[in-house]
């Protein structure tokens, strides 16, 4: 436990480097932009290290209880996010998803660490899928939201005829919403397939299908929204502000689910 | 210390630069005459459309003068003429001319990129033509690393500042690197041959032609390395392109609000960016609207130059603080320099001194073996090395202190020598000068602290 919570502060004291390194060019005239990515990869080495001595030393999965939970969803976000920049070698997913990591790291530290129940001894294996499933899915859309975000800002830019002169220099439009559309291509099937098995291990610990609570709901509404973005852009080859600002309103519901707070 | 003389887009006109200027080829021999002429001692010609400058060390007191004279002759000018529109620099405001020059901060489009070049092969050519000296080539060297400093830690020269190279920023902001995007371009007059030769140099995939007269098109797009299509069809075409450059002569709107939603409808919502460069406008404006349309015409393109020439200007403030600490900074290297002269004479007193009383007491101290005469020698050249020692840092530190000038009579008083202190314009970085002074103590083991190396 003890090296786990060693490994898991270096991670976030790197994580927090790296956002410091990819914020200071905004503020100063330092260039500490380059660092980033190496500071969040040194950071995901220890946060792997960290969830690995977790397992270990609790003799379980380390998904057993929200922050657990948390803390696996910034990791795979941070993955995400690092084979993304190394593809597509966008310099604004830094200033976007690593506050994200940050906030969900520090809400992690915050929650109570209560035992998720587990109900039919059976039910442990398909809890894990659907977790694991929706971590993925929630962090991919990091991604989604990431490029998104910036699509709108380029976008009402260029219609106010006042360039962006940002840092990090903004995508192009293209750039984004192929960023946009692909990642949201790989969360949402991810998304409805943690859902449904959500729903299954639900009902065999509550008996009932579906409980009218503000979290299932939240994720449902954020679920709908996404189907009908997918389904425009590929039936109706939807593209530009709109879907993007849709997505934008989806993730901010799945994230307000994700941390727990309604 | 360097003189400047010359004048520049600001302090004449064009008919007058124009007949100051040497063309290239002429720099190196005229940077050699300007050179050859009596009291300059080391010259650089810089010559450019907004500007001819003579850069040079003189020692003669009416530089100014002289060099008026020498452009006099060189060129179709009168001397009356040359007095209306020259400036003369000297000294610290020559050193910051040169420095700010190059740095493009004196340029009529602030943190343009040709200046640098333009000064490197002034340079070059002077260092051909062997006119260059120690000064001036240290003052240019340090100019480029200023230059780069200022290039690398401002904004100064980040965003365009052309219509042109806008529209082609503002291209790469919808489309990325436009290598797999098309143009159209609509009418076929000079602005639009322009706009699609600069997109085409940025290397856009396929340019198309349409015009009213069909043999138009024809012969740009085939200047242009593309296809000429019939102007009924445009639209269609517009569903193709992603860049439209309209620029025709018609008097009334060619691209209506309709057609452009029709062709963004076509096209499934991929961004399209129109750019209008016509006069009457040939895009109706009310297409900006249009999601994933983008409409600049010129003047929003020229708003937006203006907007990027504000943030440079905004720039120029830290610019020049990088300027005044690389002036700051080449003085106190040239102060330095000057208290030279009086190191070497202090040294070469003192030495004599001891030598002389040396020779006074020789008869004194009776028969000595050579061992014990080069004893008593020695111990006369080291005690004069250990008194030279505080006196010699204490002139050091002052050289690079404002007003040091102070205590360097006060300490050529002290030791009783004449009290002009030597001007630094007057060459005080003869090396063979220290020479001389060497001898004494030349090859002994107690030589006092260092005399050459810090000189450069």
């Amino acid at each position: 436990m003890d090296t786990s919570l060693v490994l898991l502060r270096t991670a976030l004291a790197l994580y927090a480097l790296g956002f410091v390194s990819a914020f200071l060019p905004l503020l100063t005239r330092l260039k500490t932009g380059r660092l980033t990515p190496f500071l969040a990869l040194a950071g995901w080495i220890a946060h792997t290290a960290a969830l690995w001595a977790l397992g270990i030393g609790l003799q379980r999965c380390p998904l057993g209880t929200l922050p657990e939970i948390l803390s696996a969803l910034s990791w795979s976000a941070v993955l995400i996010y690092l084979v993304v920049f190394w593809r597509y070698r966008l310099e604004v997913l830094h200033v976007v998803i690593l506050p994200l990591v940050l906030v969900v790291q520090v809400v992690s530290g915050l929650v109570p660490e209560e035992l998720i129940p587990v109900a039919a001894p059976l039910r442990p294996s398909l809890l894990r899928f659907h977790l694991t499933v929706i971590i993925f899915a929630v962090a991919a859309l990091f991604i989604t939201f990431a490029a998104s975000l910036a699509y709108v800002l380029l976008d009402r830019a260029l219609k106010a005829r006042r360039p962006v002169r940002l840092y990090p220099k903004l995508p192009s439009l293209e750039r984004c919403d192929e960023v946009g559309r692909v990642s949201l291509l790989w969360a949402f099937p991810l998304l409805t397939l943690g859902i449904l098995t959500g729903a299954v291990a639900t009902a065999s610990i509550n008996h009932t299908f579906w409980t009218w609570q503000a979290k299932e709901t939240l994720a449902v509404i954020a679920w709908a929204i996404l189907a009908v973005v997918i389904v425009l852009r590929l039936g109706w080859g939807w593209r530009g502000r709109n879907p993007a600002l849709l997505t934008i309103v989806a993730f901010c519901a799945v994230l307000l689910r994700m941390l727990g707070v309604y | 210390m360097p003189i400047v003389f010359g004048m520049n887009h600001r302090s004449a006109p064009l008919a007058v630069r124009e007949r100051v200027a040497f063309p290239g080829e002429e720099v190196g021999a005229a940077a050699a005459r300007l050179r050859g002429l009596t009291g300059v001692e080391e010259a650089v010609l810089l010559s450019t459309c907004n500007r001819t400058e003579l850069i040079v060390t003189a020692s003669a007191a009416d530089a100014g003068g002289i060099l008026a004279r020498f452009l006099e002759r060189e060129r179709p000018i009168a001397l009356d003429e040359l007095e209306r529109h020259c400036y003369l620099h000297r000294g610290p405001e020559a050193v910051r001319h040169v420095f700010r020059l190059t740095s493009s901060l004196d340029s009529m489009v602030v943190g343009e990129a040709q200046i640098l070049g333009q000064v490197k092969e002034a340079y070059a050519a002077a260092g051909r033509a062997g006119s260059l000296g120690p000064v001036l080539d240290a003052l240019f060297r340090r100019a480029f690393s200023a230059a780069k400093k200022v290039r690398t830690e401002t904004g100064i020269a980040r965003n365009p500042v052309s219509i042109a190279c806008a529209a082609v920023s503002l291209a790469r902001d919808i489309f990325g690197d436009l290598d797999d995007n098309s143009v159209l371009v609509v009418g076929a007059g000079k602005m639009a041959r322009l706009a699609a030769q600069q997109l085409k140099s940025e290397g856009v995939r396929a340019v198309a032609v349409a015009n009213r007269s069909f043999q138009h098109a024809d012969e740009l797009a085939r200047e242009l390395g593309g296809r000429a299509v019939p102007f009924d069809r445009l639209f269609e075409e517009m569903e193709r392109a992603d860049i439209v450059i309209a620029s025709t002569a018609a008097p009334h709107r060619v691209i209506g609000r309709e057609d452009a939603l029709r062709v963004s409808r076509a096209r499934r919502g991929r961004p399209i960016f129109f750019i209008d460069i016509a006069v009457p406008r040939d895009v109706d404006p009310a297409v900006h609207e249009i999601d994933n349309v983008y409409l600049y015409d010129l003047d929003d393109l020229q708003g937006v130059v203006k907007a990027n020439m504000d943030g440079r200007l905004h720039e120029v403030q830290s610019a020049e603080a990088i300027i005044e600490r690389e002036v700051a900074a080449f003085l106190a290297w040239r102060k330095s320099l000057e208290v030279t002269p009086t190191i070497v004479e202090l040294r070469q007193r003192l030495h004599e001194i001891a030598l002389a009383e040396l020779e006074r007491f020789h008869s004194r101290l009776g028969e000595l073996t050579p061992d014990q005469a080069e004893a008593v020698r020695l111990l006369a050249v080291s005690l004069v090395n250990k008194l030279l020692h505080q006196p010699t840092v204490a002139l050091k530190r002052a050289a690079a202190l404002n007003g040091g000038g102070l205590r360097v009579e006060l300490i050529r008083e002290i030791f009783g020598m004449d009290t002009r202190h030597p001007e630094g314009d007057a060459a005080p970085v003869q090396g063979d000068r220290d020479e001389t002074v060497a001898a004494p103590v030349a090859g002994h083991a107690e030589s006092a602290p260092s005399r050459r190396q810090d000189e450069r």
